[in-house]
This record gives C-alpha cells, structure tokens and sequence, in this order.
C-alpha cells in the first residue's frame, strides 16, 4: 500500500514536471540568448491553447496536430513583437526590458480577455485517450502524451542551436554580438527568430495543454511563475536545465503535498528556489547560456 | 533657494487638498503620497545603488500584516504603522545579507520571489493571518471627513520624513558611496568602500518606509489579504514611477507618483474593461521613446520647437 | 539654466496633476433628474472576472427590464434607472475604495455590493459609514450579516441551508455511507462551505476521512486526490471556483478517483462547467440559492419565474443560473422596497427593505433581523444527462438522485 501510494506520487511528479518543463523550455531560450525575461510567455501559451481548442471546435483536428499550426502562429507574432518593438531595447538593463514585456504583456492579456472573456474553456477530445494502470499506479494518456511530445519539442529545439545554421548564429550572437555581427551575421534579424522560436515553443506547449488545463487568459501568471521557478532551479536559459528544472520542480510539489498538505505545495517549492539563489545561483545544472 | 521656494510651494499646495476637496479627491492624494514613498523607498536600492529589485511588494505585504496584527491585537494604530516599518527593516537587512551578493537578473528573480513566499506563507497560516480569508482591522471610531483627513496628514508626514532621508543619504557618504556601487562595485570595494554594510543599509531603508505604508494601508482600507498586498504589480508600479521622471534624482519618484496615478486613474476611468490594456501600453511608450525619464526632455528646446 | 527649466518641469507637472483632480473630482456631477442610481463595483478583470461578468449580465437585465416599462415608480412618479459599474480588478481593498467613490463623487443613491462575502464584508463598511441601502448578491457567510450593520441585505441564506440537504441525501441514498473526503480551496467562501459540510456531514453520521485545503493557483492536485482515493470516501466533497472544479474533476479521472457520490461547490450550477468537463460532469452533485427549474409564482417586474428564464434566454441566448438571477434579484428587491416606500430616502428604503415581505421570480423575499434573506429554500441538484436537474426539495425537484457508477 505504502509502496503504491509512494510510486504513484512519484509518477504524478514526473508526469507534471513534464508538463512543467514543455512550458518553461521557451522561456529559457529567451532568457537565455537575448538576455530578456519574457512575461509575455504565459500569455503566449494562453494563445496556442485557444488556436489549439479553434481548431478542434471548428475544423476537428487534433490538438496534438495543432501544436504544429500554434506553434506557427505564436512564431510569427512573437517574430513580430521582437523585431518591431523589443529590438529597441535589447541591450538596455534588467529593468528596461522587463517593465517593457511586463507592460507588453498588460496589454495583449487584456486584449484576449475582451475578445475571448475569461469564462474557462477546456478541450474535451470526442474519444479520450483514457488511462494507463499497472500495479495499482495510474497513468493518464494524455499528460504521458504531452509530455513526451514536450521531450520531442524540447530535443528537437536542442538540435535546432546545436546543428542547423540558424541555430549556430544564436549561439554565435549570444556569445558575442559584435563579433556575430562582423561576420555578416544579422542580430536583429537572429534575435527576433530567438524570440520567435520562445514564443513558438509556448504555443506548442499551450496546445498540449489544452486537453489538460482549463483554459483561460486569466491563467496566464500561473504558467509564467512556473516557467519563473523552474528556469532558475534548472539554470537560467539552458534548455536541458529547463528539462531537469520541470521534472525536480514536479517532484517536489507532488512529494511536498504529500507530506504537508497541498496547500503548502507551493511556498515548498519557492522556499527551495529562494535556497538555491544564495547557495547556488547557477541552479542545478550549473551551466549556463549555451556555451 | 528657487528649489526651496518650489518645495514650500509644492508642501503648501498639498496641505491645501483636504480643504478644498471632497473625500475621495483626498484619498486619491493620500494614494498618491503613498505611492511617491514606494517610488522613493525603491530609489535608495534600485536608483542609487543599481540593484533592480522588486521587492517592494514583500516589504510592503510583510508591513501590513504586521501592522494589522498589532492592531487586531490593542497596539495603537500610530504605534502599529512604527512597528509594521520595523518589522519590514530587519527582514530587509536580514534578506539583504543574503541575496544582495546576487547580481542583476538573479537579485532581480530572488527579490521577486521573496513575495510569492512570503503570500503562500501567510496564506496557509490561517490560525493567526485568516489566510485567505483576509484580516479585519478595528474601524476608527470617527466621523468620515475627519477619517481621510487623519490618514492624509499621517500620510504626509511620513512621506515628508521619506523625502527627508533620501535628501540626507544622498548628501552624505552613504549615498556617494551608493552611487560608486553602482558605477563599479569591484572598483568601489577596493577604495575601502564596505560595499555589503552599504547596499544592505540601502535596501533595509528601501523596506522601513513601505513597511510602515504597507500597516498605515492596513488601518486605512480596514481588510488587507495576501493576494492583495503581495501583489507583484505593488513592486512593479515604483519603477514605472522612477523611471517616468529618470533614475536616481532627488524629487523625481515624487513627481513620477503623481503623474502615474493620473494616467492610471484617467484610464481607468475611461476603460470600464480595457483599463490593465491601456496601462500596458503607456509602460511600452514610456520605455521605448523616454527611457531616461520625462525630466529628460530639454522642454525649452522642444517648446521652440513646436512654436516655430 | 537646465536646472531651471527642470524646476520649471517640476510645477508644472504639479500643476497638472493638481488641476486634474480638482477637474476629475467636479466634471461629474447630478446627471439628468428622475434617475435612480446605483452603484456596482464588480471584478470585471482579474481572477473574478468570470463571476462579475455574469453579475453585471443580471443587473443589466434588470435595468433593462425596469426602464423599458417606463421605470420605477416612486410615490407616483417615474424613476429611471441607471448602474454605475466601476472595476475593481477582484481586489479586495480596490472594492472597499470604489464603494467610498461611488458614494460620495458619483452621488449613487443606492448601492449593489462586491462579489462574494470577503468583499462584501469590506465594503459594508462603508456603506453603512454613509448610511446607504446595499444588496449584497453573492455574500453567503453569516459573519458577513452579523456586523450589526442596518443598511446591508443579502440575497443569500447561510451555507448551511445547501450543505445540510446535499449531506442528507448522501446518507439517505448512498448504501452503506459512511466516509466523507473534503478538498477545498483556502479562500473565503470555498473554505467557509467546505467547513458547514464536514459539520452537515457529522451531524449525519458520516465520518470525515481526509480533509485537506488547496493553495489560491493550484495547478495540481494529484498529491490530494492519490490520498482520497487511498483513503476509499463514499462522498468526496471539493470547493472551488470554476477553473478548481473543472481541473479536479478530470484529475479525479486520471487517477482513478470513483466515489459512489460527487459533490462540488460552486462550479456545476455554471453551464461553463458543464461543458469543460463534458461527459466527466455526469453525477456531480450541487446545490445552490436558485435554479432555473424553480417555479415561484412573482409578481414583480420580471414576473414568475418562467418568464424571467425567458426574458433572460431572450437576451443573452442561454438559460440563467444563480449568480445572474440573485443579481437581478437584487435590483427587483430594491425596487419592491423604492416603491413601497414611496421614496428614495436611503432611510425611508432602508426601512422598506427590513420590512419587505414579497414573492419574486427567485422565490418569497424576507429578511432577517441581521438582514440576510431567510425566505428560501436552496435547490439541490445533480448533472443528469448534461443538464442541471433538481432532486430537493421534493415540491420541484426533476428526478432522483443517481451514484456515480464505477
């Protein structure tokens, strides 16, 4: 019994640090190549999930084909947001660009609370993917699903920087942008693609969770203080500490509410995080950027 | 002496409001010299250090409880506002200790979540705080005028001892010394400059002031909760303000409150929905075309200008 | 000379920000006579958003209603309406804030209270400081009325009266019931009602086996739900708001959560949920102040209650629940008490109110001594089919009550 209930907790945990990771990855990039704190993300993943919940309402696809089509829409206006508005101030100070997201992210979260109101939506599938049960221990499908398809995404943005020629620029502007530059490399052009791909991966993973989450604007700050979190436990801006951030962070709230009631949950996990900042700011990995 | 004849002016114009205004005009200025103290709190570590820090909201959340507390408890209203900054102080000095050796995003980030902490924290100790349930301060036992009057001139008086300080610090070695941090820290380390001793003094200042606004807050609106006062947009709010009228300078933050709260009552008042929109897009202006501050602006040079 | 102009910059900053006030605090004043006004702070952004949306679809209806049959007739002569909405964010303190300036610079005769009983409670304050007649439409917890405060009336009885049935239920059709798990959000009217049910339940008979509370933002309740499901509960009992509700719901079914019996509060009366859930609502037992399936024969502005579903479906193009209905009640209210005392003297109506004895759309009106409404009788119903249908009390209800099935 003991040991059920052990394993299931433990597998709650991996499954939601999943989830949790496939929201924060976007996040890490941006934070990571261009130095900005995107507190636009949430509602980006707000966005692909109501294009995500569109599409099945109205077209019958599949929210896990749609994390395709959101994940188009959210690069493109994030590609938008960053050539024709943050570019201005990507060199400036912490509080610079982080009063011009925040103030940013005012504005286009309202925007969707006039246009879609903030009555909660969720995407019911037609035929759901229904639950896994072994040994007493329950799985659902579609968090297993979603998580693997965040493992996917997350890989696949790896071997986007480490390999393709756009992804050798990033690297290269992120390490040093006047030299990147010389080389006939465009920053601003790299830059925007940077933030395009953070808001892409943001979408995707808002389509995921469409199926999961409730959906609504209002939600948006949840996901940005777990992205928060988890970047900083996994090291700022280094996709695989996102990866290790998510599943530690997921752990932890599934054990913490365990042990000392779900309400305290939370304040476990930002304790830790508060811990990790004065002893060890490099966050568990201990690398950062993408060198 | 035209500096000091503007500030008797200013000080003059502002004794003036509750005579001449009805009561939600005065709590509209109480408001506003609330938020000048957040705006010039904030100044002594995010202006003259260089430390961005949002932690304004924990100071100021952690001021209200304690204040409200006291009071819940038979302290003196006056006496529970000294003890709410006092509270807020040690927990600076204390927090200071430990992430002020952080630097710019991470500090930014430790100071951010300080809040987040502090709410859930308060928010499941239900047996003393009510947690969520909020946390009803006594009501004065007055008529109403005579109530926003009192909590207008208590306001100003510790608005007038925050400006006060931040004139006194920036005129000594305190903040010359500030001022070096944030030019080089390493450099002012080695001129024999205690740079801990003096950012945690600054941040420790930045929280005593917002602590004793925050248990003033309290007995003032009679119900705080935690959703409410560790609101992140509490620790955001100072720096727009800061940064409206430029970074470091003495009367700025003043300034920068007051015209913050216009804008934000005018849009408020003409967007029934679209207020939080409005307001994010004046931040995104106010960044991206006066990221100096609107003292920036030579107004002779651009008045010629337009007049020609 | 720089330094100047921008000493120069500084008073005339001043002088804007100085002048505006004075302009902001005189440029609204009477509007056109004969109007009634009242003052609505509701949560028009913010976390609340979803409920102060469907408050102000209420009020509106109302207005709207009242005006087009020439308006409200005070001693013989006819009172436009009109509601003044300001939003307060779902801030608490910016509630208090707002009920003080719709009183004293936007002149409101009467005033309608915030959303819920946190709110509620703070913002009395204030309106009984000004002497001002308030309907509160959302405010349930008794400590909200018991502030000895005179110019507050609620349209809510107290939690009890929709925990007591739901229990009672349980015992009586669930075989063999004997214990009860108890989720609730830690916020004021989810961890209030979560309390009365594990009294109602007790009274019952039924044991409490887990009784856990959730922190404001919950992304996650496997951790509770994992220990629910080990502790095997015949009645698992969850509060919450819509988005709580909704995710528990379809947590409850990935982890293999089945209890014979179901209850939540305050999600399944909204058709939101109903639809986010889909097939996973079926069985979820509620209660709440007011159902469409009620049938009171009113006689006020909105006529018996058929009329009044009507009316609204008409508008808004779906069938209201409670949170619409108390608010319009709240305005039918006002008017019953605006008309019978013949007057729009706050203490004339204050009077009016205490005194009211009549029957509405949403049911008899009468208040207690305190100034919460102690008239009705809370449906409780279950989602059958994908619809709300009533099975208490038995002169209305639709069906009987179903267990979930394994």
């Amino acid at each position: 019994m003991a040991a059920t209930l052990f394993f299931q907790v433990l597998v709650n945990g991996l499954v939601l640090g999943g989830l949790y990771a496939c929201i924060a990855a976007g996040f890490s990039l941006v934070w990571g190549v261009l130095n900005i704190i995107n507190i636009l993300h949430g509602t980006f993943v707000v966005i692909g999930s109501y294009s995500a919940y569109y599409a099945y309402i109205y077209l019958g696809v599949h929210p896990f084909i749609s994390v395709v089509l959101a994940g188009i829409i959210l690069f493109i206006i994030g590609y938008l947001f960053q050539r024709g508005i943050i570019n201005r101030v990507v060199a400036a100070p912490v509080l610079i660009t982080l009063s011009l997201t925040f103030g940013l992210d005012l504005f286009l979260n309202n925007s969707l609370l006039v246009v879609f109101s903030a009555d909660y939506l969720k995407l019911n599938l037609a035929n759901p993917l229904g639950v896994l049960q072994f040994a007493g221990i329950y799985v659902p499908v579609d968090r297993l699903a979603a998580m693997v398809l965040a493992l996917f995404l997350t890989c696949l943005l790896y071997w986007v920087l480490e390999a393709s020629r756009i992804g050798r620029a990033i690297v290269a502007v992120r390490m040093d942008r006047e030299a990147a530059t010389l080389m006939g490399v465009n920053a601003k052009h790299i830059y925007a693609v940077t933030f395009g791909l953070g808001a892409l991966m943001a979408g995707s993973a808002g389509a995921m969770l469409s199926v999961i989450f409730p959906i609504s604007p209002i939600v948006s700050t949840l996901y940005l203080s777990k992205a928060f979190v988890i970047c900083v436990l996994g090291g700022l801006g280094s996709v695989a500490g996102a990866m290790v951030g998510g599943l530690v962070l997921g752990v932890v709230e599934s054990f913490g509410g365990l042990i000392f009631g779900p309400e305290h949950a939370m304040t476990i996990s930002f304790c830790l995080l508060i811990l990790l900042l004065i002893f060890r700011p490099t966050g568990i990995m201990g690398k950062k950027g993408y060198e | 002496m035209k500096t000091k004849l503007v500030g008797l002016f200013v000080i003059v114009l502002l004794l003036l409001i509750p005579i001449i205004s009805n009561n939600y005009v005065i709590r509209l200025a109480t408001m506003m010299l609330m938020y000048s103290v957040f705006a010039m709190s904030w100044n002594f570590i995010g202006g003259m250090a260089g430390y961005p820090s949002f932690a304004t909201a924990s100071f100021f959340g952690l001021g209200a409880y304690a204040g409200a507390l006291c009071q819940v408890n038979g302290v003196p209203m006056f006496l529970a506002w000294v003890i709410g900054g006092l509270v807020s102080a040690v927990f600076a000095w204390v927090l200071g200790l430990a992430i002020l050796h952080l630097k710019g995003h991470y500090f930014a980030i430790a100071s951010l979540i300080v809040a987040e902490v502090l709410r859930e924290v308060i928010n499941s100790a239900t047996g003393i705080t009510g947690g969520g349930m909020g946390l009803n301060i006594p009501v004065l036992r007055m008529g109403v005028d005579a109530q926003a009057r009192l909590f207008y001139f208590s306001m100003f008086v510790i608005a007038l001892v925050t400006l006060a300080v931040s004139a006194y610090v920036s005129g000594r070695p305190l903040g010359f010394g500030l001022k070096c941090i944030k030019q080089n820290e390493d450099a002012a380390g080695m001129t024999g400059i205690n740079t801990t001793i003096y950012k945690t003094t600054a941040f420790t200042l930045s929280a005593v002031f917002t602590g004793g606004a925050g248990a003033f807050y309290a007995s003032w609106v009679n119900y705080i909760d935690p959703e409410d006062v560790f609101e992140i947009l509490i620790s955001i709010k100072p720096i727009v303000m800061v940064l409206m009228c430029g970074a470091g300078a003495l009367v700025g933050p003043v300034i920068g409150a007051g015209l913050f709260l216009f804008l934000e009552e005018l849009v408020w008042r003409n967007f029934l929905t679209f207020h939080v929109g409005m307001l994010g897009l004046m931040v995104v202006f106010l960044v991206i075309f006066l990221p100096t501050g609107l003292l920036s602006v030579d107004y002779r040079k651009f008045l010629k200008k337009v007049v020609r | 000379m720089r330094k100047r102009s921008k000493i120069s910059l500084v008073v005339l900053c001043f002088f804007v920000v100085f002048a505006a006030s004075v302009f902001l605090s005189v440029h609204e004043v009477w509007s056109a006579d004969k109007t009634i006004r009242i003052g609505a702070p509701l949560p028009l952004t913010g976390p609340l958003a979803p409920e102060g949306k469907k408050i102000q679809q209420g009020y509106n209806l109302w207005a709207e209603e009242v005006n087009k049959k020439g308006g409200i007739n005070v001693g013989g002569e006819p009172y436009k309406v009109e509601i003044i909405y300001h939003d307060y964010q779902s801030k608490t303190p910016r509630a208090v804030q707002l009920a003080e300036k719709l009183i004293t610079e936007d002149k409101v005769n009467f005033l309608f209270s915030p959303f819920g009983s946190g709110a509620t409670k703070a913002a009395s304050g204030v309106s009984e400081k000004y002497g001002i007649p308030t309907i509160a439409s959302t405010a349930s917890s008794v400590a909200v009325y018991d502030q000895g405060y005179k110019y507050l009336f609620g349209t809510f009885t107290p939690n009890q009266t929709l925990t007591d049935p739901m229990s009672k239920i349980v015992k009586e059709n669930v075989p063999n019931a004997k214990k009860v798990a108890i989720l609730a959000r830690n916020d004021l009217f989810p961890m209030a009602i979560a309390n009365v049910m594990k009294k109602s339940a007790e009274e019952q008979g039924l044991k409490v086996v887990y009784f856990g509370k959730y922190a404001i933002g919950s992304m996650d309740h496997a951790s509770a739900l994992t220990q629910i499901r080990a502790a095997n509960p015949d009645f698992f009992f969850a509060t919450g708001y819509v988005n709580d509700l909704i995710l528990i719901r379809k947590q409850m079914a990935d982890l293999g959560v089945k209890p014979p019996a179901v209850g939540m509060v305050a999600g399944p009366a909204y058709k939101e949920f109903v639809e986010a859930c889909g097939p996973l609502s079926e069985n979820v037992l509620s209660a709440s102040w007011w159902h469409p399936a009620v049938r009171y024969k009113g006689t006020s502005v909105f006529g018996p209650t058929q009329k009044y579903n009507q009316i609204f479906e008409k508008k808004y193009g779906h069938v209201p629940d409670y949170g619409h209905a108390s608010a319009s009640v709240a305005g039918v209210m006002l008017q019953l008490a605006i008309e019978k005392a013949g007057s729009i003297d706050p203490k004339k109506v204050r009077d009016s109110l205490a005194s009211l004895d009549a029957m509405t759309f949403y049911g008899p009106v009468r208040f207690g001594a305190n100034g919460q409404i102690n008239s009705l009788k809370p449906p409780v119903f279950q989602i059958q089919g994908g619809t709300q249908v009533v099975i208490y009390p038995p002169e209305i209800k639709e069906s009987e009550f179903k267990l979930s099935t394994k």
